[in-house]
């Protein structure tokens, strides 16, 4: 058997780098199709897109309807949670990353390999991106054919691009309660916390005007405030370049998250390393 | 309650053993039977030590999970301790104890004792024997003076000791270890054996799975040679041991030897089989010859010159030897 | 190391009773302590639930004023935050056996896998009522509201009877595990249909009609409209009385428990014949 000639890895050039990364993230993709939740089976497909986000849209529908609220309100709400429900793809199977990997065993082999963390973990969750984006637009056509949400004036390129940018920058925040995980025993709880936080602070079923002056800082750091704002303005008729600022605040909190994120995970695996915690579940 | 009437003598009694495994496609559809088990036949007599060991996928695993009543068998028949496997599920695992290999099958949060204390009551053990039994069980296994910690703290060869309590905590009367000394160091890989010696001096019976050839050969009055789903052999070690007495084995140990140099050995007249190993500083070559020490002129002066041999042994065959034959024939 | 031919002898326990409360009993015991392991178990028992009734006060908006407003949305809340935590832990009472590999070891005990099942059922539901009850507590601080329910006896009743369906209704939930690796996740979906259906935070009286009969099938929707018809004044709902309420609770709880046990025969049979078990 011919051995291969090994190269140090610092002597590699930067494209060289790049080419391997991106041969990272390609793989981790391919895997991440699979790997997050067991997605072969159909039942698991009507599940995400279909049962969920209409169980959830028509779960807020109906207390408004209960609390006689008037139909704009009604279809405020209905709007903010069809949004919403991409939250479980983009956040909690993301965050699930390192806990998943961490039962099966895997998360030593993946911390051990000189693979470039970003596209590492981005190629794991990219599919949860593409995911979470097509169950928000599920609950979009739910909301218009089912509650009654009229999208006769909408702007569709406005509201592709809001869904698509609000997936990515939710996925991120996946990524990051997912670096917690490199330490703490389990991501998901803080997962699934975020996900009710969501439901409060995101300006999903009330504006964040409503909330005490203290916490709305809160609202805005999250990516899916500016994304459940900036799909109803889509609905009701701004075009994309009206949406831009909106978009343009959601792109840099989303970045300031995946930096926290990558700070994050490299503090925890460090920290892992110290107290060998990478197999602790 | 149904009783198998004939030999009482017997633990274990298998008949035309089968069973198949169905693989669905995304849709429900039936895309692949997998024969796990062709048909096998074997008996356990009462306090015997008896051994099934078999190349991975074998059907080692699928034997244990019918014999321990997880599994259903797709056609044949299996008595444990003279009960039916289909029928009478509760008799049956309230007599057998199993301790399966592996990292796996222990509450890892919580303390050893607790693990005892939680089987101990899911198998009916009376609860004043069980403050009793539960501590004399961890200092039978060595675990006393840690029962108190949590498992996820224990080494491998602890949890396996762990398991082995767990197995005895109700005090069965056949025992099913499935390769329990797997993925072990020496010492502790001894420990274990010394334990499932002792348990068979108490009268119980064993049935073991085991990778490890010099384990079954050590412990196991008869071993069942398993390949395929079929049952190739059933003796003790030492006929099984007669199926090579033709062979002789050489066992050469060398630095720098290659397997290009095992190919060239194996291409030498009246070499039967040769296995290696190739992975460690000083390589280990066994080759099955008739000629015995006929042959290590040839062997040698096969050796190319960046080798050298360092110790050289002729051997009479051994159950692994054996094994081989029956599995790759 | 001392010798296994020092071992005590082991005795078994005697009468079928006395055999399937130590099973009850250990698996009560077991879960309890697994739970108390995970150093973040307060996050679920305190902050979700909290965080659930500010969703819910937000929501309600100008209403809050009513105090019996106040108490119908702290009860909701309360009902809600023990149905997930019952569902969430009743799904994962077996799935955690898959995950932490010891499914073959519970499979092995010679115990029905039904009583092993219902020992975590009540514990993981009896943490969904401290879940309540840490609702309760919070809201009635929060919104600085009275406790003032019309007839404590009656709501006492109510409330355990609810909390015993509720155990059934995850038992019966535990055979959707055994069937699937999947389960878990179907289970999980099942949360906001079952909080719409069984009426927790608004009346099943506003539901569409095709969903009303499965409302009517959840036991809890009775034990809701009890809870609500002791504890909050000038409540109708579904103009029916507490023990008509309570009477069909008991008939569908019964009714759960005889089909949990009888599914779990069928679908450990089911799965040993496909050795599906203990895959995750």
């Amino acid at each position: 058997m011919k051995s291969t000639e090994q190269v140090s890895h610092s002597a590699l050039g930067a494209g060289a780098r790049l080419r391997m990364a991106l041969r990272v993230f390609w793989g981790a993709f391919l895997f991440g199709r699979k790997g997050l939740i067991v997605w072969d089976s159909w039942e698991m497909w009507v599940m995400q897109i279909v049962i969920t986000p209409i169980a959830q849209i028509g779960f807020f529908a109906l207390l408004s309807i209960y609390l006689q609220y008037p139909s704009s309100v009604t279809q405020y709400i209905v709007v903010g949670n069809a949004i919403q429900s991409m939250s479980f793809a983009a956040v909690f199977a993301v965050a699930n990353i390192t806990s998943q990997d961490k039962w099966q065993g895997t998360l030593p082999s993946t911390m051990v390999t000189p693979a470039n963390r970003i596209a590492l973990f981005i190629g794991r969750a990219w599919f949860q991106v593409l995911l979470s984006a097509l169950i928000a637009a599920a609950g979009l056509l739910y909301a218009a054919t089912i509650f009654g949400v009229s999208f006769a004036t909408a702007d569709y390129l406005g509201i592709a691009v809001t869904v698509l940018l609000t997936s990515v920058a939710m996925t991120g925040f996946g990524l990051l309660i997912s670096a917690v995980g490199l330490y703490m025993r389990t991501a998901m709880i803080v997962a699934n916390i975020f996900l009710f936080v969501t439901l409060l602070l995101s300006g999903v079923n009330f504006p964040v005007s409503v909330l005490p002056a203290w916490l709305q800082p809160a609202s805005w750091a999250i990516p899916l405030t500016y994304g459940t704002q900036a799909v109803r303005m889509a609905i009701a008729g701004s075009s994309l370049t009206a949406l831009l600022p909106t978009l343009g605040w959601e792109a840099l909190d989303a970045l300031l998250v995946m930096g926290a994120g990558y700070v994050l995970f490299t503090g925890f695996e460090n920290l892992s390393r110290k107290t060998g915690r990478f197999e602790e579940y | 309650m149904s009783q198998h009437s004939p030999n009482s003598g017997l633990a274990v009694e298998v008949i035309a053993l089968t069973r198949e495994y169905t693989t669905r496609s995304f849709f429900g559809t039936v895309s692949r039977i997998t024969k796990a088990l062709d048909g096998i036949d074997f008996s356990v007599k009462t306090g015997e030590l008896f051994g099934l060991i078999g190349p991975n996928g074998a059907g080692k695993t699928t034997t244990v999970k019918i014999l321990t009543t997880l599994l259903t068998q797709t056609s044949g028949e299996a008595y444990i301790l003279g009960l039916d496997v289909r029928k009478d599920l509760y008799e049956i695992r309230r007599r057998i104890g199993i301790v399966f290999g592996g990292e796996r099958g222990l509450y890892n949060r919580v303390s050893a004792l607790d693990n005892l204390r939680y089987f101990s009551d899911l198998y009916g053990v009376d609860p004043v024997t069980a403050r009793d039994r539960i501590p004399q069980l961890l200092k039978a296994v060595g675990l006393a003076d840690r029962a108190d910690e949590r498992v996820e703290k224990y080494s491998r060869g602890m949890k396996q000791r762990l398991h082995i309590a767990k197995a005895l905590v109700h005090d069965p009367e056949l025992l099913v270890l499935d390769e329990p000394t797997i993925g072990l160091d020496p010492g502790g890989a001894r420990d274990i054996r010394n334990m499932i010696r002792e348990m068979q001096k108490q009268g119980k019976t064993i049935l073991l799975t085991t990778h490890y050839m010099f384990e079954a050969e050590e412990l196991c009055q008869r071993v069942a040679v398993i390949s395929k789903g079929k049952i190739v052999a059933l003796d003790t070690p030492s006929e099984l041991k007669k199926l090579v007495r033709d062979i002789s084995v050489i066992e050469l140990r060398t630095y720098g030897a290659t397997t290009d140099y095992v190919e060239v050995i194996k291409r030498l007249p009246n070499v039967v089989r040769v296995v290696a190993d190739l992975d460690s500083e000083v390589q280990t070559i066994r080759i099955q010859s008739p000629l015995g020490a006929d042959l290590l002129s040839q062997v040698t002066s096969a050796l190319p010159s960046d080798a050298k041999i360092i110790d050289r042994t002729i051997k009479e065959p051994t159950l692994e030897d054996a094994y081989l034959r029956l599995v790759e024939e | 190391m001392g010798t296994l031919s020092e071992l005590t002898p082991g005795k078994k326990t005697e009468g079928y009773l006395a055999r399937r409360g130590q099973v009850l009993k250990a698996c009560i015991v077991l879960t309890a302590r697994l739970f108390f392991a995970d150093p973040q178990w307060i996050i679920p028992s305190i902050i979700a639930p909290f965080i659930f009734t500010l969703v819910a006060f937000f929501l309600f908006g100008g209403q809050t004023s009513s105090p019996t407003f106040l108490l119908y949305l702290v009860l909701g809340s309360g009902l809600m935050g023990m149905w997930g935590t019952t569902i969430y832990g009743s799904s994962n009472s077996i799935g955690f056996d898959r995950w932490n590999g010891t499914m073959e070891s519970t499979l092995a005990a010679p115990v029905p896998l039904s009583w092993i099942a219902l020992g975590r059922v009540l514990f993981n539901t009896f943490e969904g009522v401290i879940n309540a009850l840490f609702i309760l507590v919070i809201g009635l601080a929060w919104f600085q509201v009275g406790f003032g329910v019309v007839s404590p006896g009656l709501f006492l009743l109510a409330s355990v009877s609810t909390f015993l369906s509720l155990s059934a209704f995850g038992l019966l939930m535990c055979t959707i595990i055994l069937l699937s690796r999947k389960g878990g996740f179907i289970t999980n979906s099942m949360e906001i249909p079952v909080y719409i259906a069984t009426g927790t935070m608004f009346p099943v009286s506003i539901l569409p009609i095709v969903v009303l009969p499965f409302a009517f099938l959840l036991a809890p929707t009775w034990g809701i409209e009890a809870i609500r018809l002791s504890a909050l004044p000038g409540y109708t709902g579904l103009a029916t009385n507490y023990w008509t309420d309570l009477a069909i609770l008991a008939a569908e709880t019964l009714a759960y428990l005889g089909l949990a046990f009888m599914l779990f025969k069928r679908v450990e049979a089911y799965a040993k014949r496909n050795g599906t078990l203990e895959e995750y």
